[in-house]
């Protein structure tokens, strides 16, 4: 992603809402804001992504009751599984209210997909897919699924296997998909609009920059943990 | 920027509760008052907690509030004239909701008063801020498809008339109490008048008006109302372009007094969906999705939880660009006068049970 970019948009957000001064800078395995203090806070761009607000809304707000089972799958063309799984276990911490006490993973031959099977604090229980092995150039692929006594929430439609689109396109140049969720923020691709709304929602909500520090720490030390053990056959405990 | 001074008037139309966030987050307005229609619309008004006073005259309010710039007319489609005159002769900016009357001299008579007085007149399409939307236009002007040769659209909600009663109300809907067809116990003013948008987007994307259409009702989902609830029209615009649209309101829903959780009975409420045929390709768009799905609460069905899409955003950010730029509205009245006698086309075919040329 083009940091510029990313600030001239979340420049444009701050102007339109009145919003304090903060600047996104690269940082590893995910871009940081940056506040005027020096301060910096890691940018877990899921936490602001809208299809995860909605879900977790929906668990807030008592549309689903009793929840029971997350099962979460992710699959990227390439790359770490690290920060891969470091989201997916924030994103079931985040969901739930709760924090991950015991994970047990195993690595698939060739180190490209690793299945985790975990459990949170609040008893409920879990499983992340995660890989990396699609083509390179593929789009992502990932379905997030919240069972409860009284319901069943997904980011993906019933009956579907993949993400759907708005638009469907066959032209000369053969088929392509297209889907936009933004309007002010237009354009760019779905990572920098969720990295900038996570920006926006820091700067909107300062003391959600500690959360998120302390958030982003975790979840990577549980995925190192995960990753490593996923080779040993152990169960992990925090 | 100096903040736009804003109010809401009316109350009572189905759009009113979308810009209550919009007007309170963005700095370029201060959402000063509102003026309900009567004690109802107030009580309800009051349920969202705005913390914005509400008044039951537009005088008062005005009393109250002399520096009202712009107000956003919220009402039944019956009240449009009245109250754009009112804000028309103390220059102030009017948002209209999205038919200003389907009386075509009464539509002459807002164009003439809103540019006798000088303001700003924004229609709200609230479909050209969507950013499917956006990214659709952008393909057809880029021209990968090559002409436009066929447009079928739906724009297919449940009926808000439970909530919503003025929208049930041919005298109020339509404006005055017209038949639908000789021997028809039903009225204009139902789903049709609730459905513009695909209309006015087919017009845009082709740049074209319509040329002809041929419009026909099904039975009432809903028996008792006494307006439409399902239609269909086809026709061709004036550039050849085919079209079939549905506007229907084909989605049942729960008979809510206030539009909650639970309302829907179909999963998705409400749908906008183009397939646009060109000569070179073809393309399919689900304006109002992909989602977030459920079957929690409080009914235990599956149900479309609206993830992405706040059109009010946008909308509100025109209107303000043009009231202190002095620019005017993409969609204004006299843009959007073709799509009201569109309308009122479709509506002769079905009397008629002819194709209208129009």
């Amino acid at each position: 992603m083009d940091i510029a970019t990313l600030n001239d948009a979340l420049g444009r957000l701050r102007a339109k809402y009145g919003l304090p001064q903060g600047a996104i800078v690269s940082g590893t395995p995910w871009p940081l804001l940056q506040l005027p203090s020096g301060q910096e806070i890691p940018l877990l761009r899921w936490r602001a992504e809208r299809r995860f607000t909605e879900l977790k809304n929906l668990l807030d707000g008592g549309t689903l009751e009793g929840v029971s089972t997350l099962r979460f799958a992710t699959f990227r063309d390439g790359g770490d599984l690290l920060p891969l799984l470091a989201a997916e276990l924030d994103l079931a911490c985040h969901l739930t209210g709760s924090r991950i006490v015991r994970l047990y993973a195993v690595m698939a031959p060739g180190d490209r997909a690793c299945n985790v099977i975990l459990r949170l604090e609040n008893g409920v229980s879990g499983c992340v897919e995660c890989g990396v092995g699609l083509p390179p150039g593929t789009a992502p692929v990932d379905r997030h699924e919240v069972i409860a006594r009284r319901g069943v929430a997904s980011d993906r439609t019933v009956d579907t296997q993949v993400p759907q689109s708005s638009i469907y396109l066959w032209g000369e140049q053969g088929a392509r998909t297209y889907t936009d969720t933004d309007f002010e923020l237009y354009g760019l691709p779905d990572e920098g609009i969720w990295t900038v709304r996570a920006a926006y929602a820091i700067l909107l909500h300062p003391e959600l920059g500690d959360l998120w520090r302390e958030a982003g720490c975790r979840c990577l030390e549980q995925a190192k943990a995960a990753l490593k053990a996923a080779k040993q056959g152990e169960t992990v405990e925090f | 920027m100096k903040p736009v001074k804003i109010a809401m008037m009316g109350m009572t139309h189905g759009h009113t509760r979308k810009y209550y966030q919009t007007l309170r987050d963005n700095r370029k307005l201060a959402w000063v008052a509102s003026c309900a229609e009567d004690q109802e619309a107030k009580d309800i008004y009051e349920l969202y907690k705005t913390g914005v006073p509400c008044y039951l005259s537009a005088e008062r309010m005005l009393e109250e509030h002399p520096d009202i710039e712009a107000i956003v007319i919220a009402s039944a489609n019956s009240r449009h004239l009245e109250q754009m005159a009112f804000c028309a002769s103390r220059g102030i900016h009017i948002l209209s909701m999205k038919i200003p009357t389907f009386d075509m001299a009464e539509y002459d008579q807002m164009v003439a008063m809103v540019e006798k007085a000088g303001v700003v007149c924004q229609i709200e399409l609230e479909m050209h801020y969507n950013p499917v939307v956006r990214r659709l236009k952008e393909i057809i002007a880029g021209g990968e498809l090559g002409h436009i040769c066929a447009i079928q659209a739906t724009n297919i909600t449940l009926s808000p008339v439970w909530a919503f009663p003025w929208q049930g109300s041919p005298e109020q809907s339509y404006g005055r109490r017209v038949p639908l067809a000789p021997g028809d116990p039903r009225f204009r003013g139902g789903a049709l008048c609730d459905h513009p948008h695909v209309f006015d987007l087919a017009r845009w994307l082709t740049g074209a008006d319509f040329a002809d259409v041929f419009a026909q009702v099904a039975p009432n989902l809903r028996p008792d109302l006494e307006v439409e609830d399902m239609l269909l029209a086809a026709g061709r615009m004036s550039d050849g372009t085919a079209f079939l649209f549905d506007p229907s309101w084909s989605r049942l829903e729960e008979r809510l007094r206030v539009p909650a959780p639970g309302w829907e009975v179909f999963p998705k409420r409400m749908e906008v969906n183009v397939t646009i045929t060109g000569e070179r390709g073809m393309l399919q768009c689900d304006c109002f999705g992909p989602n977030v799905y459920h079957n929690g609460a409080p009914n235990d069905r599956y149900t479309v939880q609206y993830t992405y899409f706040d059109e009010w955003i946008g909308l509100i950010d025109e209107f303000v660009d043009c009231i202190r730029n002095s620019k005017t509205p993409q969609i204004n009245l006299r843009w959007h006068r073709k799509t009201i006698e569109f309308m009122n086309a479709c509506y002769s075919s079905i009397a008629s049970g002819r194709p209208v040329r129009i």
